[in-house]
């Protein structure tokens, strides 16, 4: 009897000890969920934010509602002042693209850049190819680089805006080889396309899935990819490093942060959800349908791999004579 | 396959209950949205995006189009109604559409508005089944020094847009340039007129100008008087709620002119619907009897360019189905639907997926014809909006106007602007400065200074890229119609010397 009473003495207490220890490992969301992105919908990142919100109830991941909030206007920092905003609020996340690393260096104005933010999770890498039409004279990279090199100048590239990761591919290649072509920049892919269809630009940085159907019917030449090893849709076409050019390009990632006050366990269970997610048919099938590359890379290596990212963007960017402010 | 017998295969598949149920829910919708004002197409695509995927693609693909056009006959509603443009393209529809409503012909104008956008619709339809592959290889020649003698020729059109002065409709029109200078520059990532706001880095929203300006300013000009302006109501009648035979005949120009410039328009990637619905409206003026009624409730007025705005939804799914090139936030959204649906929209699209394709083709016909249906009764029903009083209809613009321009980016800066539009709107009242000046000025702006910096870069710093063909055409042409105040001037000059000749030798 009194052997019972002092177990029961000793053991009640320390189960009382466990509840709160058991309660603070499993946190789940019991409100809906706002995932904050810096497009307009339709836009690259808005689009993705919603296909993941679909995958995530498919796959039962997330026992509550996720919406998609769009925070468009200055590159990423209206959206990133809006999740730091909300403080140590566990039920917003914010979807970030390789464009809020170069507005934190360029953006004098923001208030908040990425690095206030916490790092959740990277998800996946956008990987891209260099085209030329068809018709085009060059058959590899090289033959472009060669003819760039006997015409300073002369040629031109279409892409996206100065900060952007065809600019920093072509600033890379021009210092590696001594040659120089002109950039033409254009707000959307379809007009940079729309271009170098139309012969008016001789070359462009394109992402894969763009190109896909272009090359397929035989209007448009694919010289190189940008990635560490060939595509799977690509077999044929050589990397960078194997057309000759030791050049690493910067990565274009897509991720996810949260508020900079997020609780610990909080952040461990969007990251463990996430995670979880990449794992899943439906995630696989959406990235190869894509073509885009898995590339998760979880909390702290992922803020770690973000500020490599940017010394070498810094370095690009002050090189391309943009005015860098961090 | 040919083209009778993929409009056979398309209507075969447009005409299943359950692709007919997409397409009336598509332009049903697309007309709401259409109505009201903030809440574009683009955004509502993009929110359905997800529930399509539990359906079949060529009808998801039915239901996106019906709200992607369905949108574009919604949107003159409160154009005419209430001076707010409920689509960023029916912004040309305020300058005659409401002047007409105040006159007590709100019924004929948004009967016309929903005929013309019948008419221009269909033929943008017809166009994109007959011309599509080859009008798409031509638009490929269409590059920045085009784009910028086409938006030069554009801005020319301030002459137009005129009214009794020129000097304010200039000035009004550096305004809206400069307006549009505003944000991050594209080749420099430099800030310009950022004043240090962050919200300011991606520029002012159009949408936010033009309600500002148009709608708030309109309110704030008429509650200052002590008897606001009353809106004559419209007269009892069906008579009086559609377009006479006589309205009708004006506007035969008006229907091939919207069709044809909304059509060639929207297949050029980088020009959008508002452009188009400007350059129509101007050729209108250009071309009509009677210029000096445009302005002041001109029935062509409201024909044109809604017609435009309509006949461009089609030429835009020119790009889009042949080449896999968006040319407008809309048609990129399409095309990311298009893709999820693991469709690869593109040069074969059309040999590969006939069904799609034409199915696509022959749910447009009918809805347009639904949207016929659909908006001309309710003509009746929203014509008798402007019986409300106004210290009721004043707050319901100003709410509408709050709510559509919040629900664009959930921004209370953004609100602010549209008060500080809506002053710059009512001091222009006051001091009578046109206002579609300021917003051709606005639309225009950075698209063509974005176009000539490129063409620069293409030619490497020389002019003589703008020699080329076409370039060359339109900016002869700009230069014309800036020339016509002068001739006028000279002409009235000369009239004035012949007349004091004759007095003194009769």
């Amino acid at each position: 009897m009194q052997a019972i009473r002092r177990i029961l003495a000793l053991a009640l207490p320390a189960l009382a000890l466990l509840v709160p220890a058991l309660s603070h490992a499993e946190w789940t969301p019991t409100r809906p969920v706002d995932i904050i992105v810096h497009t307009g919908p339709g836009g690259g990142n808005d689009i993705l934010a919603r296909a993941v919100v679909t995958m995530m109830a498919q796959e039962k991941l997330v026992p509550v509602r996720m919406q998609v909030l769009n925070k468009p206007g200055g590159g990423g920092a209206v959206a990133a002042a809006a999740v730091y905003e909300r403080k140590d609020d566990p039920y917003t996340l914010g979807f970030i693209t390789s464009v809020w690393l170069a507005t934190a260096l360029t953006a004098k104005e923001s208030k908040v850049t990425i690095y206030d933010l916490k790092p959740i999770a990277q998800l996946l890498r956008e990987p891209a190819v260099f085209a030329v039409p068809a018709d085009s004279p060059f058959k590899t990279l090289k033959d472009f680089i060669e003819a760039a090199k006997a015409h300073p100048g002369k040629l031109k590239q279409s892409g996206g805006s100065i900060t952007s990761r065809d600019n920093i591919i072509r600033e890379q290649l021009q210092h590696a080889t001594g040659a120089k072509w002109a950039y033409v920049s254009f707000p959307s892919g379809g007009d940079r396309l729309a271009a170098l269809l139309g012969g008016h630009v001789d070359i462009m940085v394109i992402e894969p899935q763009e190109a896909g159907e272009n090359v397929r019917a035989g209007k448009l030449r694919v010289l190189a990819q940008l990635s560490e090893t060939r595509l799977p849709k690509w077999p044929d076409v050589p990397t960078l490093k194997e057309a000759g050019f030791d050049v690493t390009p910067t990565p274009q990632i897509r991720g996810v942060v949260a508020p900079p006050q997020m609780a610990p366990e909080v952040a461990a269970y969007w990251i463990g959800r996430f995670e979880k997610l990449t794992h899943t048919a439906s995630w696989k099938k959406y990235l190869e349908e894509n073509e885009l590359e898995p590339a998760f890379v979880p909390g702290e290596a992922f803020l770690k791999s973000m500020k490599e990212t940017s010394g070498e963007l810094r370095e690009q960017f002050q090189k391309a004579g943009v005015k860098v402010y961090r | 396959m040919d083209i009778l017998s993929g409009l056979a295969h398309g209507f075969h598949v447009a005409t299943t209950p359950a692709a007919l149920g997409m397409c009336v829910l598509g332009v049903v919708l697309g007309t709401i949205i259409g109505v009201l004002p903030g809440l574009g197409p683009s955004a509502t695509i993009a929110m359905l995006l997800p529930l399509t995927f539990k359906l079949e693609p060529a009808g998801a693909m039915i239901m996106l189009a019906g709200i992607y056009y369905g949108a574009k006959y919604g949107g003159s509603t409160t154009s005419i109604l209430l001076n707010v443009p409920g689509e960023n393209s029916s912004v040309v529809t305020c300058i005659d559409g409401y002047q007409m409503a105040r006159k007590g012909r709100a019924g004929p104008a948004l009967g016309m508005a929903a005929i013309a956008s019948f008419i221009a619709g269909t033929f943008g339809v017809v166009a994109l089944m007959l011309v599509a592959p080859p009008l798409a290889k031509l638009s490929l020649a269409f590059s920045s020094p085009e784009y910028f003698a086409l938006m030069v020729m554009g801005l020319a059109m301030v002459v137009l847009l005129a009214g009794d002065s020129l000097l304010k409709a200039l000035l009004a029109m550096l305004v809206g340039l400069w307006i549009s200078s505003i944000g991050t520059d594209l080749f420099t990532a430099t800030t310009r007129f950022a004043f240090g706001q962050v919200e300011l880095l991606g520029g002012i929203e159009f949408i936010i100008v033009a309600i500002g300006v148009f709608a708030v300013g309109e309110v704030l000009g008429n509650i200052e008087p002590e008897e606001p302006p009353a809106m004559v109501p419209v007269p009892k009648g069906l008579r009086n709620l559609l377009p006479t035979l006589e309205d009708f005949k004006r506007c035969r120009f008006a229907f091939l002119n919207g069709s044809v410039v909304g059509f060639l328009i929207g297949v050029l990637p980088g020009a959008g619907s508002t452009i188009a619905s400007f350059i129509s409206y101007g050729i209108e003026k250009a071309v009509s009897r009677h210029p000096e009624e445009f302005g002041k409730g001109a029935i062509e007025g409201v024909a044109a360019p809604e017609g435009s705005n309509n006949a461009e939804t089609g030429g835009a799914l020119v790009p889009l189905l042949t080449l896999g090139i968006p040319g407008s936030s809309t048609t990129a959204i399409l095309l990311a639907a298009l893709i999820l649906w693991g469709f690869k929209p593109g040069p074969l699209f059309i040999q590969d997926q006939p069904a799609l394709f034409w199915g696509l083709v022959a749910s447009m016909y009918i809805g347009n014809v639904l949207l016929l249906i659909l908006n001309l009764p309710l003509v009746a029903v929203f014509a008798q909006l402007v019986r409300v009083p106004s210290y009721v209809i004043y707050p319901l613009i100003l709410g509408v106007s709050l709510v559509g321009v919040y629900s664009e980016g959930s921004s209370v800066f953004d609100l602010g602007l549209l008060a500080l539009f809506g002053l710059l709107g009512y001091g222009m009242r006051k001091l009578d400065y046109p206002t579609a000046p300021l917003v051709l000025g606005l639309v225009l702006g950075a698209p063509m200074e974005r176009a000539l910096r490129q063409s620069l870069m293409m030619s490497q710093g020389s002019l003589s890229i703008l020699l080329r063909p076409i370039p060359a055409t339109l900016l002869v042409a700009a230069a014309l119609l800036l020339a016509i105040p002068l001739i006028r001037r000279l002409n009235a000059v000369r009239v004035q010397v012949l007349d004091r000749e004759q007095g003194e030798n009769p």
